[in-house]
């Protein structure tokens, strides 16, 4: 009876360790925070404004607008803009954005043919690089255009070489 | 009964450890007998693994070599060779390749099987494709890692290597030299001492010489099982000294761009479906670009890209190369191309440093070749014990009963049973078994007068 008595009393000891255990096991799941706690980067972020309407003969201003850690990219390296029409009728080549303050970059070009467009942005600060392309569209949609969207890769390259 | 007075005599251990003796050797004979043949399966299918690089490179020599040309075409241009192969498939993952004459590699997914296809870079012509689910070396690491049995067997290869800690302490319990005269019987068998001494010595001897090396193994292979090693990583991570997320539990970044500014794309063929103002927007970057991230970066030639297969994915950077001070782990956003984490193995943690270097010994790619010898010395070590143990127990074992030594009641067992639940704490499978044991042991063993002869309980 006694070899009983203590075989009972471990199974106790070990139901108690089996729920402290599972309630041990259960807080140890991964902290969302846990990435602060390692190397973090501070990518630079962005936004780019496209303007809404397009006026035939007059040019018209495409900016973007640069963060950094929650602050305006105002010591960059270099923001430069490329722009090309996806018929490849029209094309901008890489040019130094102009600085408006406030990581505020700005081009004006004139967009005096219907279709889809594309901008890109070449930019760095603080070891950060970027380049973000963006479609936008002015006027009416061309067949060709309508295709190339329809083709679905969403990918179009800049017709000329890469820019390092 | 036969078999335990055979040890008293050649022990004659003082009375009172009597029962602790029967005791661990009572835990030993059946958690040998029940998880020694996972463990040959491991040692076997291991030490198979170790050579996978050299395998795979016999195997698929064809898929693998190229020769080198002048100029390589670009990834992109690469993928679009595979689309025209597999133009329904997505395109999961792209390796470049380590070296001039390596082939690249692009992984997809086709009527959900998933495929390599490998390509000449320099020419962009396929070599040929891969099935997953045909290679030989996937099959092993599966049987390795989970007895093909998913996450039950995942758990039960888990158990064995918790087990086997278990069975490391209780046999060297067994094995410590008492008070005899010489190194006989401890560090090299005896050989004119009959044959039941020289069987025992043939199991516990190399058991010894191969007992760090089996708890290395052990202790290394643990963080990634699926269980234990899921909550050790977390765990590990969560205190800043792992590795940081998503190199092996949680998850990436996401993209810093917002989904209502990426652009939509239209379906149908006849008509625009969705507004325009939502066809404008930003786009992906091309792999040509996170390819130059890579190499700007400096990141280990044998890194692959996986591809975002989702609007707020990223593009993830890996290598895992043989060394573990080469590996890396790094996010970039999918439309700016912005690096949003670069995690290499500077970066880990010290606990997370230990488990890199484990992984990499574990898998014998480390040291390279001396690295795979010493470990398939381990693994032939190991199934050289789990054979000697068997032969040693169906030699000493009576025809009507187990042969189990019998149990010994509980006195000054105290120590014993406080180890074992630190094991069981400290693995929760073991926890739990243990306590299953007991739940068999208390309600049917106690119970039933011929399972309790058979077992000797």
């Amino acid at each position: 009876m006694r070899k009983f008595m203590i075989g009972e009393s471990n199974a106790v000891k070990k139901y108690v360790f089996m729920i402290l255990l599972l309630s041990f096991l259960s807080a140890c799941s991964l902290n969302e925070n846990a990435a602060e706690l390692y190397k973090q980067e501070t990518p630079l972020k962005l936004e780019i404004q496209t303007p809404d309407t397009f006026t035939a003969g007059e040019q018209e201003t495409v900016k973007a607008t640069l963060t950094q850690d929650g602050k305006p990219a105002d010591h960059t390296d270099f923001v430069h803009f490329e722009i090309w029409k996806q018929d490849g009728t029209v094309h901008y080549g890489m040019e130094e954005a102009g600085n408006e303050g406030g990581g505020v970059y700005s081009i004006s070009k004139d967009f005096d043919k219907d279709g889809l467009y594309f901008v890109k942005v070449h930019a760095q600060q603080g070891g950060s690089l970027i380049m973000p392309q963006k479609q936008f569209i002015v006027g009416e949609l061309s067949k060709s255009d309508v295709e190339f969207l329809q083709k679905g890769t969403g990918k179009q390259e800049a017709g000329q070489g890469h820019h390092h | 009964m036969e078999t335990v007075k055979e040890t008293a005599d050649i022990q004659k251990p003082p009375q009172t450890n009597t029962s602790l003796y029967r005791t661990v050797w009572r835990w030993h004979f059946y958690a040998g007998i029940i998880f020694a043949p996972f463990l040959f399966i491991l040692a076997v299918t291991g030490a198979i693994y170790l050579f996978k690089p050299q395998i795979e490179g016999v195997l698929y020599q064809d898929y693998y070599e190229v020769t080198p040309q002048d100029e390589k075409i670009s990834a992109s241009q690469q993928i679009e060779e595979v689309k025209k192969q597999y133009p329904d498939a997505a395109v999961t993952v792209y390796r470049p390749g380590e070296s001039a004459d390596r082939s690249s590699e692009v992984g997809i997914v086709n009527n959900d099987e998933s495929l390599t296809v490998f390509i000449n870079p320099y020419t962009g012509e396929s070599l040929g494709a891969l099935n997953s689910e045909d290679r030989i070396m996937d099959k092993i690491e599966e049987f390795h890692g989970e007895l093909m049995a998913g996450t039950l067997g995942d758990r039960i290869v888990e158990l064995a290597a918790c087990w086997a800690v278990v069975l490391i302490v209780t046999g060297l319990y067994l094995w410590f030299p008492k008070k005899r005269p010489g190194m006989g019987g401890v560090l090299f068998p005896r050989l004119n001492r009959g044959k039941k001494t020289f069987r025992r010595d043939l199991h516990a001897v190399p058991a010894f010489w191969v007992t760090a090396g089996m708890l290395f193994l052990i202790m290394t292979g643990l963080p990634w099982s699926g269980f234990w090693g899921t909550n050790f990583q977390s765990m590990a991570t969560n205190t800043g000294e792992g590795y940081p997320p998503s190199v092996w539990v949680g998850s990436g970044p996401q993209s810093t761009i917002q989904t209502k500014d990426i652009a939509d794309v239209p379906w149908a063929a006849e008509n625009l479906d969705v507004p325009v103002s939502d066809l404008q927007g930003f786009i992906p970057l091309s792999i040509d670009d996170v390819v130059s991230a890579a190499e700007r970066e400096g990141v280990h030639p044998s890194y692959s890209i996986y591809i975002p297969q989702d609007k707020t994915g990223v593009y993830t950077i890996s290598a895992f190369p043989p060394k573990a001070q080469d590996e890396i782990t790094m996010h970039v956003d999918q439309y700016t191309g912005a690096v949003l984490t670069d995690y290499r193995y500077d970066h880990y943690g010290w606990i997370g440093k230990l488990v890199a270097w484990g992984i990499t010994l574990h898998k014998g790619t480390q040291f390279g070749l001396i690295n795979q010898l010493i470990s398939l010395f381990i693994c032939l070590g190991i199934i050289l014990v789990v054979v000697s143990g068997y032969y040693l127990w169906l030699k000493r074992k009576p025809k009507k009963d187990m042969g189990a030594p019998k149990t010994a009641g509980f006195n000054n067992t105290k120590g014993f049973f406080l180890l074992l639940i630190a094991m069981g704490v400290l693995f929760p499978l073991v926890g739990l078994t243990i306590i299953a044991v007991l739940i068999i042991d208390f309600f049917l063993i106690r119970r039933i007068p011929a399972l309790k002869r058979f077992l000797n309980a």
